[in-house]
């Protein structure tokens, strides 16, 4: 329990530091945001407009005043209001755009994971044989291949030369949101490329991750042990290899959500999936400020959650951690 | 017809003898040549262990040749092209012929002379922040496993919120306050982001390292810290460098990619990645001009695929239970072509 509350004493402290650096990086940088909008007018407002546009942007007042009244924005989830989706709330905005985001990586990283932990299990286990030595270099080289081009290819042939797929959209519009089995089964089938493309640039490093660990565990005494005691070979390398060798990646499942939200971005663009990643190059194209700064602290909350997830993962998996 | 190895005069004790022959252990030079295990070749005995460990490392060795290729490609593929990357250089969309080896873009300009000065940047931008990523995990990650203590309390915290931050978001948030966001900027904040991962083994690394005898010795004699952290400690970081280095190095490039594909980088740049978003932006795919897509599409591939390969065997040297499971399979392999059980594996 107390490792659990120092993680969550650690999270919140990072969080802090988030709002933070989404603080001071726009104000230490050259023309902040009310600036820039000020100077698009061209000295047509008067002073009480200028200060009004200040003030919506939180850039009146002491640094300090700033500061203080920019975290109980943060804390009450109040991002202002948005410059493309005028007037909708940006907050609204975002976690509609999360929504599908969350489809996608969601499905992604548990597929990935799976596929990626059992292949790596199997090279482990049949080290040096033809699998590991063939497959392992390839997952782990497609792995490096970045989700921009993995994403557009697979546009290309499935949604533009074979047209098996939609060009766009994570649902067939006309169709309303509900719980049906005809609508979940058109917003899988709309979510298929993209979840593809992340799927291909990610599965790789669960393999590579879970052979090696248990490459070094193979030849731990008490696998020895298990073996000598006669136990059957699937009862060894799951209950006992896999079973410990799963730890570290558990926890690196929770460092890689930053990175595959960062890789669904790419891949939105490319099939044009209302995500958060589209709405963010929206934002970024329109110098939407206060959309792209909600963009950052929201995945960072999803980030530290999914960390505190793992952690929570690890004490029931692990007994070690349940003493200290 | 007498059968010639039972005859009746062979007695019991010289069948077993002829057993024992058949199933002795083969000698040292026979394994070798049937497992196919090659010593190590004799103009490398000169060379510090981990480097002989690399240079006959066949998958290392294949991407190191293969990123040697792209770099010498990105300093002399330019000298042969006569066209400005940034100008219009013919028709639009031009397929692929003598005159423009990988055609044209959208706007006429020559594919091949983007390619090659673009690859200048992106492999500068790449290894300059992974370069700068390791560096810095290399200091943070030694100062925090030598000096231990309060140093190390503040070090850790910062590696975690380092690793914990998605970076990505941050880059964008930072880029998208810039006007727009060169190579430049982008390698900045990609190495300022990037040095969680290499910072962490290394602090491991070092921590069981200064309880060692040597460092103990070394610190009696009264050598001055940064001594020790030069000369002692960082010779057996190296490897550890090297994958930080490489690991850096592959996600800046892909970052970089990513980032002026969303079009975040500055338009003007020429890049892979910029290369990427004017193809999308111009529907390179769907009017069928595969060749704008292709070239830098193969450029990030053959990168990303030659790094890879190269971790493979900085991964081999720092831990060497991976490079004898490549051996373990052809073992296996002969122990069940000799009929014995091959479990013990």
């Amino acid at each position: 329990m107390t490792y659990i509350l120092r993680r969550v004493a650690f999270y919140l402290a990072a969080f802090f530091v988030a709002v933070t650096l989404n603080f001071f990086i726009p104000r230490i940088m050259p023309g902040d945001p009310s600036a820039r909008i000020i100077a698009s007018f061209q000295g047509r407002l008067n002073d009480a407009q200028v200060e009004a546009i200040r003030a919506s942007y939180g850039t009146t007042g002491s640094l300090w005043e700033q500061y203080i009244g920019y975290v109980g924005q943060v804390l009450r989830m109040d991002f202002g209001i948005s410059t493309v989706q005028f007037p909708e709330p940006t907050s609204s905005l975002l976690f509609y755009g999360a929504t599908w985001t969350l489809v996608l990586v969601g499905i992604a990283i548990a597929l990935a994971f799976l596929i990626g932990t059992m292949m790596g299990i199997h090279a482990a286990w049949n080290r040096g044989g033809f699998f590991d030595s063939v497959f392992t270099p390839i997952n782990v080289m497609l792995n490096a291949f970045t989700p921009a081009v993995v994403a557009l290819l697979l546009f290309y042939a499935f949604s533009l030369q074979l047209q098996w797929f939609p060009l766009g959209r994570a649902h067939s519009t006309g169709l309303v949101p509900s719980w049906d089995p005809q609508f979940i089964g058109n917003v899988l089938y709309h979510a298929t490329l993209p979840v593809l493309s992340i799927l291909i640039v990610s599965f790789g490093g669960w393999h590579l991750g879970m052979r090696n660990v248990m490459i070094n565990l193979l030849n731990e005494d008490f696998v020895i042990l298990a073996r000598a005691k006669g136990l059957s070979d699937r009862r060894v390398r799951y209950r006992y290899v896999a079973r410990n060798a799963i730890l570290p990646q558990i926890t690196s499942l929770a460092l890689s959500v930053g990175f595959l939200l960062g890789g669904a971005l790419v891949t939105e663009q490319v099939f044009n999936y209302p995500g958060l990643g589209k709405f963010t190059v929206t934002a970024i194209e329109s110098r939407d400020y206060s959309f792209i700064q909600a963009q950052l602290l929201l995945l960072t909350m999803s980030v530290l959650v999914a960390n505190l997830l793992s952690d929570i993962a690890n004490v029931i998996l692990d007994p070690r951690l349940r003493k200290g | 017809m007498a059968d010639v190895t039972h005859t009746p005069s062979m007695t019991l004790l010289d069948r077993l003898d002829e057993a024992a022959i058949a199933s002795a252990a083969p000698s040292q030079t026979e394994l070798m040549r049937e497992l196919r295990i090659k010593g190590r070749p004799g103009w490398t005995s000169n060379l510090p262990p981990s480097l002989a460990a690399f240079v006959t490392n066949p998958k290392g060795m294949t991407g190191v040749i293969v990123l040697l290729g792209l770099i010498l490609f990105s300093l002399l593929g330019p000298v042969f092209s006569e066209y400005n990357p940034q100008r219009r250089a013919g028709k639009p969309h031009v397929a692929p012929s003598y005159e423009h080896v990988m055609g044209t873009t959208r706007m006429g300009k020559d594919v091949y002379t983007q390619l090659a000065y673009g690859s200048r940047t992106s492999l500068a931008v790449g290894f300059g922040a992974g370069l700068a990523a390791a560096l810095i995990g290399l200091a943070v990650g030694i100062s925090a496993g030598y000096f231990g203590g309060r140093i190390d309390d503040v070090l850790t915290f910062l590696v975690n919120v380092v690793l914990v931050l998605p970076g990505l978001p941050l880059i964008i948030v930072i880029a998208s306050l810039v006007d727009s966001a060169g190579p430049l900027v982008i390698g900045i904040v990609l190495a300022l982001t990037g040095w969680g991962w290499s910072a962490r083994t290394i602090r491991t690394q070092t921590m069981s390292l200064r309880t060692r005898e040597f460092i103990l010795a070394a610190e009696l004699m009264g050598e001055r810290k940064w001594r020790i952290i030069l000369k002692e400690i960082f010779p057996n970081m190296l490897s550890f460098f090297m994958g930080g280095l490489v690991l850096g190095t592959i996600s800046a490039i892909l970052a970089e990619a990513a980032l002026s594909f969303i079009g975040l980088g500055d338009p003007n740049a020429v890049t892979w990645g910029t290369m990427l978003y004017w193809a999308q932006n111009n529907m390179a795919l769907q009017v069928g001009a595969w060749w704008e897509i292709w070239p830098p599409a193969i450029a990030i591939m053959l990168t990303g695929a030659a790094l890879v390969m190269i971790n493979f065997a900085v991964d081999e040297i720092t831990n060497p239970q991976l490079k004898a499971s490549r051996k373990i399979g052809r073992i296996r392999r002969f122990l069940a072509r000799r009929g014995r059980s091959a479990d013990v594996f």
